[in-house]
């Protein structure tokens, strides 16, 4: 028990494959696999910002409306070329992060309704900078970062590689991860250890927005058209449960990185299962609902063994 | 184990036989037999991490033994949660205050138990003056609609017990009740003690303060090492001999070490490391100046709601001040900011140290570094081995009983939580030391070190305030008590008039006459 | 202690909404498709057959639309461009016939919004209501209202539960089963009656999915019964779904040639994901969806897809055509279902200005 306790996630992950490998047809292909990769990257970027704002006993909802801004950002500066019109589009979301930092960290607003608020607001947000509009994006440089490979590796899974890489490093490695994971744990003992507990909350909820931002360009310049309409709408939900299943506990003061690439992979992998089988709608929202549960029941023994 | 040496008594309230529990790495009880009788006061002795807390536990259901069972009345019995114990009339007050902070003080005395009116809605009328009634009997005076988590720690600690005791118990078990209790609380405390003692209500006592030992149990339990290692009756075993069992050590060798380890407290005439000028925070503190010298240890002196806490919070920029400063050095100490306060090397030990000390879900190592954590890091990253390098040195220093430094700090025994928490400052190279309660639920061995390392850190050139509610360790460790009265100075004890008597006299404004029983 | 933080707060806020204004004005114009509403084609009825309703049999003044205050209830969010292009409608129509004011709300997708958006235009004097309703049920407590005062509502675009000429004076809508019909005559005509096919669906428990799924698998049955459908998942009409899921499709199921999605933004989605498997869009595989927006026709029109049956959103004239009459005492058809166009490669260069 303490065995699947520990590794539930990654037993799920295994028990799919295998049960693919045998049932689903054309599963065992270098070209599903990166299509399984491909698709979780969305996922799994707002998912390590998640992941982050958890471990400060925290959580935003605003990531889909994030990812949505960035893509009405993007048509906007596309024309001076993909790295102007990026960078726009992390700043633009970095203010929404900027906007639910100062909120939590500042005026004391609880992190549910500061970032319900602007999950509604930054969608609305997007959908004027968009002019309520969609684009295609034509620009061949982000349509390059949608579709091609270096070395078989696609350039959206490439980005997502190094982000994970980065941010598990950032909590691992560095005292920003630790003085978050201190204020997750308890944030009148961080407080009065010296921490500057509102700077690191304001800088959580920043590098949450900018995650998600990246998710929003990658998002765009796969599907070649930015759509602030319906990008990411309730990806906020995916991303905490791959967080939670993960291993990382909804009451924060813990951070687990490679839990929630393991977590996002086993959302995608029970996606992709109930759509290659052509499972009816209702079933396969019903078998997604119980194959969560257990995976969080098990992370939830696993704490209460703790 | 040795065997009781009073006369036996073959009735049997609550009963552990060869008890063991372990945790990952850790076997903090081992085969541990267990008795009480009813109407004994039984004391539960030992070090920190001796597993005293631990045994509690499983005796009200908290932990399940991994082996050896459980006797109520004569009868074996499981605990499968706390509920089923506090149906069994075993009714406890736990080392960490566990009630509900939001909730109001007659809400958390009665929780689960409310009186409903007709409609079954709680009737709060009745359910205060319930309260009300129940905290006058034991002249506790709160206003019953506040909110918990706007009392003091003790008035908490206090509320615990109103709600032990008004279970229908037949055993309440208190586990370090007074660590956060005033003298005269204390006081209280032993008369609820009589009272539940005189209806033949069992007694298991949790202290490490000898005194109230020998004053309220009549026979002991002595755990080492998970182990129990000796009951019976107190009557029969000297204080000397007492503390040699629970460290292990000889008699001779526990008398040579004498059992507080303050020296002889020394005033400086060097120029102050601190002066505090005229802190004033409305409803707090009124005009508080002080000034503390390097090399010298100051006792805070005053009862509950003096203004002692609140003053070292002042001075470690946790609570701002309307008026007043503070400077360390000559140099001017920002207001109400922490973080100024610690660069200008002013550190404070807080008094609740679950709540605003440790950080549960860290590692030893990362509480200890904690503080310290920008300046063992190279360009923002953490480097292991100069942490290590530190952490080390204090684990050795304080003696840290742990698996090792990456074991989480919540595992520990509340005296090395303790431990960790004074190192974590100490890794700061502090000028001021803000000490509040500084030996609380500290067992007896590492209470005489660290009274000793707060010596030795006084002999480094460090300014100590010390603020404790054990009038003993004000007197025995301070060379100077500044009394607080009401939220300003009283008055200031100097050299001989630092005594017991004079301490308390000051802090209620009345002569006392101390008693002290000795072995 | 507070003053800091706080005015920090707000100079972020502040500032944070001060740059989004100046991405706003710096580039409204640059929008790529202009929003083409009451540009396009207008509606023309198809069938009005069936029980009438006048205003005696439902009881209420005659009155002229110019001293009117009319209200119009918009049910779901406008981020895509069929409710962006149906309010639009509405009110160019209004303005047109210069009906004294017109009151406009969205209840935002939430149905107890609805309610109260329609309760609250009733308080504000509205004579007159149009409800492109949320849902089929749930309205009576409006429409209630609504019914006390005589005030006539006409419903579009999704068919109510309830009484024509009693709870509501007349529905104008799309026949959403001949939508999905059409969309398989087109399906069947552009591959000669060969391939397999994957469905794309709209939101489940959605009835404007059932009805687009039921005419187009009863007539695949009825004319093409040796084309397969291998496949059928949703992707709540979204674009992102639409090219996750077909991608997923296509692996598992490499033999599927064509693709039939309940509305153009799982088309696109579908396309780009065709375009990624490395296959030519509207060759290697065929793309059919319902909606006429100008993103697909234009696609239609490029030879990248295969055809689009329009789903028309400009109520506009023809619900206030209808008002009108009603109003005038002549009896108006409950039931008025309109005409919806049809774009395929031979006429969608000439008529891409027609979409919306
Ligand atoms: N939940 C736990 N997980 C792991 N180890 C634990 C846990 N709880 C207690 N321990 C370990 O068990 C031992 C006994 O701890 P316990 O809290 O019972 O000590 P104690 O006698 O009450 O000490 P103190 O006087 O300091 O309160 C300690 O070594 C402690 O670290
Ligand atoms: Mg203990």
């Amino acid at each position: 028990m303490a065995y699947l306790q520990q590794y539930g996630v990654y037993i799920a992950i295994v028990l799919l494959l295998m049960y693919n490998a045998a049932f689903t047809s054309n599963f065992i292909s270098v070209d599903n696999f990166r299509t399984q990769f491909i698709q979780m990257v969305p996922v799994l970027i707002v998912a390590l910002g998640m992941a982050l704002v958890i471990g400060t006993q925290g959580i935003d909802l605003s990531g889909g409306a994030v990812m949505a801004l960035a893509a009405a950002v993007i048509p906007l500066y596309i024309g001076y070329g993909l790295i102007p019109a990026a960078a726009m589009a992390i700043f633009a979301g970095c203010l929404i992060g900027v906007a639910n930092g100062a909120m939590i960290a500042f005026i004391g607003v609880q992190p549910i309704v500061a970032t319900l608020a602007l999950m509604v607001a930054g969608r609305g947000i997007a959908l004027v900078v968009a002019n309520e509009q969609l684009k295609s994006v034509t620009n061949p440089t982000i349509l390059s970062l949608g579709r091609n490979s270096i070395v078989g590796v696609p350039y959206s899974v490439l980005v997502a590689v190094i982000l994970v890489a980065v941010v598990a490093l950032l909590v691992n490695r560095t005292t920003f991860g630790k003085q978050l994971v201190a204020v997750g744990g308890s944030r009148r003992a961080a407080e009065l250890a010296g921490l500057p507990v509102k700077r690191i909350l304001m800088t959580t909820y920043i590098l949450a927005a900018a995650l998600a931002a990246v998710a929003g360009i990658v998002a765009t310049a796969r599907l070649g058209a930015s759509v602030p309409s319906t990008l990411g709408n309730l990806i906020e939900l995916s991303a905490i449960t791959a967080v939670v299943i993960g291993g990382t506990p909804l009451t924060g003061g813990k951070v687990k990185v490679v839990g929630t690439v393991a977590g996002a992979l086993l959302l995608q992998l029970i996606a992709a299962t109930l759509i290659k089988n052509n499972v009816p709608d209702a079933y396969s929202q019903i078998t997604q609902a119980v194959i969560i549960l257990i995976a969080v029941y098990i992370q939830r023994g696993k704490l209460a063994v703790r | 184990m040795i065997t009781p040496t009073g006369t036996p008594r073959d009735a049997t309230v609550l009963e552990a036989r060869g008890v063991t529990k372990r945790f990952a790495g850790i076997t903090a009880l081992d085969n541990v037999d267990f008795t009480l009788h009813p109407g004994e006061s039984l004391a539960l002795m030992g070090e920190n991490g001796a597993g005293k807390s631990t045994l509690i536990k499983v005796l009200t259901g908290v932990y399940q033994p991994d082996a050896g069972e459980l006797h109520l009345g004569g009868t074996t019995t499981t605990f499968a949660r706390p509920l089923d114990a506090q149906r069994s009339g075993i009714s406890t007050i736990y080392q960490e205050v566990n009630l509900i902070p939001l909730l109001s003080v007659a809400q958390n005395i009665f929780l689960g138990r409310e009186p409903r009116d007709r409609w079954g809605l709680i009737d709060f009328k009745q359910l205060n003056e319930n309260a009300r009634t129940l905290l006058d009997t034991y002249d506790i005076h709160v206003n019953v609609r506040r909110p918990l988590h706007r009392l003091a720690l003790g008035m908490q600690q206090m509320v615990a017990l109103a709600r032990a005791v008004s279970i229908d118990a037949r055993v309440v078990i208190m586990d370090e009740p007074t660590s956060s209790l005033e003298a005269r609380e204390v006081e209280t405390l032993f008369r609820v003690i009589g009272l539940l003692r005189a209806q033949g209500i069992a007694i298991v006592y949790v202290s490490h303060r000898m005194d109230e030992i020998y004053r309220v149990c009549d026979s002991v339990t002595v755990l080492r090492d998970g182990k129990s290692v000796h009951s019976g009756l107190l009557a029969d075993l000297p204080r000397v001999e007492l503390v040699s069992i629970m460290l292990g050590r000889s008699v001779e060798k526990t008398k040579r070490e004498s059992l507080t380890a303050f020296g002889s407290a020394r005033t400086s005439s060097q120029a102050p490391t601190l002066i505090a000028t005229d802190l004033t925070r409305k409803h707090q503190i009124s005009g508080i100046s002080l000034e503390i010298r390097p090399g010298e240890v100051v006792g805070l002196g005053g009862l509950l709601g003096s203004g002692r806490s609140e003053t070292l919070k002042a001075l470690a920029g946790v609570m701002k001040v309307d008026n007043g400063h503070v400077r360390v050095g000559g140099r001017l100490v920002k207001n109400g900011s922490v973080s100024a306060a610690i660069r200008a090397g002013i550190v404070m030990l807080p008094e609740d140290r679950k709540a605003e000390g440790i950080i549960p879900n860290l590692s030893i190592r990362d509480n200890i570094v904690l503080a310290a954590l920008p300046r063992l890091s190279v360009g923002g990253f953490t480097s292991r081995a100069r942490q290590d390098a530190i952490v080390d040195v204090f684990m050795k220093r304080l003696r840290i009983k742990a698996t090792s430094s990456s074991q989480l700090v919540s595992e520990l025994s509340g005296g090395n939580q303790q431990k960790v928490m004074i190192a974590r400052w100490l890794a700061m190279n502090p000028r001021v030391l803000l000490l509040d309660e500084p030996t609380r639920g500290i067992d007896v061995g590492a209470k005489a070190e660290v009274q000793a390392l707060i010596n030795e850190l006084a002999d480094e050139g460090l300014a100590i305030v010390m603020v404790s509610s054990e009038v003993e360790e004000v007197v025995e460790g301070s060379a100077r008590v500044i009394v607080l009265r009401d939220g300003s100075v009283e008055t200031e004890l100097i050299g001989d008039e630092v005594t017991e008597h004079h301490l308390l006299s000051a802090l209620v404004g009345e002569p006392i006459t101390v008693t002290k029983e000795l072995p | 202690m507070t003053a800091t933080p706080l005015r920090k707060a707000l100079f972020s806020t502040v500032a944070c909404a001060a740059v989004l204004t100046l991405a706003l004005t710096g580039c409204t114009n640059t929008g790529e498709s202009k929003a083409a509403t009451s540009g396009g084609a207008d509606q023309v009825v198809k069938s009005s057959d069936g029980p009438t309703c006048a205003l005696a049999d439902y009881k209420g003044d005659k009155f002229e639309l110019a001293d009117a205050v009319v209200g119009f209830s918009q049910s779901e969010k406008e981020d895509n461009p069929f409710r962006i292009a149906e309010t639009q409608s509405i009110k160019d129509e209004a303005a047109k016939l210069g009906v004294k004011k017109l009151i406009v709300t969205n209840a935002q997708s939430t149905l107890s919004k609805q309610i109260s958006d329609i309760q609250d235009m009733i308080s504000q004097g509205a004579q007159a209501l149009i409800v492109a309703p949320l849902n089929s049920d749930g309205l009576e407590p409006a429409l209630s209202v609504a019914r006390e005062k005589n005030i006539p509502v006409i419903t579009i675009d999704r068919l109510l539960n309830a009484e024509g000429c009693s709870d509501y004076v007349t529905f104008l809508g799309s026949d959403f089963v001949e939508q999905g019909k059409r969309a398989a005559d087109q399906l069947i005509a552009g591959t000669g009656g060969e391939g397999s096919i994957a469905i794309l669906l709209g939101s489940s428990g959605n009835g404007v999915t059932t009805d687009r799924l039921k005419g187009f698998v009863d007539q695949m049955a009825a004319e093409a019964p040796d084309m397969e459908i291998v496949a059928q998942q949703t992707a709540d009409f979204s674009r992102d779904k639409g090219q996750s899921v077909t991608e997923q499709l296509l692996q598992a199921n490499p033999e599927i040639t064509v693709i039939y999605a309940h509305n153009d933004e799982m088309g696109l989605g579908a396309q780009a994901a065709i375009i990624a498997a490395g296959k030519t869009p509207g060759k290697d595989i065929q793309i059919y969806s319902i909606d006429g927006t100008r993103n697909a026709v234009e696609q239609v029109a490029a030879g990248a897809y295969n055809g689009v049956v329009e789903s028309n959103p400009r109520f506009g004239p023809l619900a206030f055509a209808t008002l009108k009459s009603f109003l005038s005492g002549e009896a108006v058809s409950q039931s008025i279902v309109i005409e919806d166009g049809e774009y395929d490669p031979s006429n969608a260069a000439e008529k891409v200005d027609l979409a919306y």
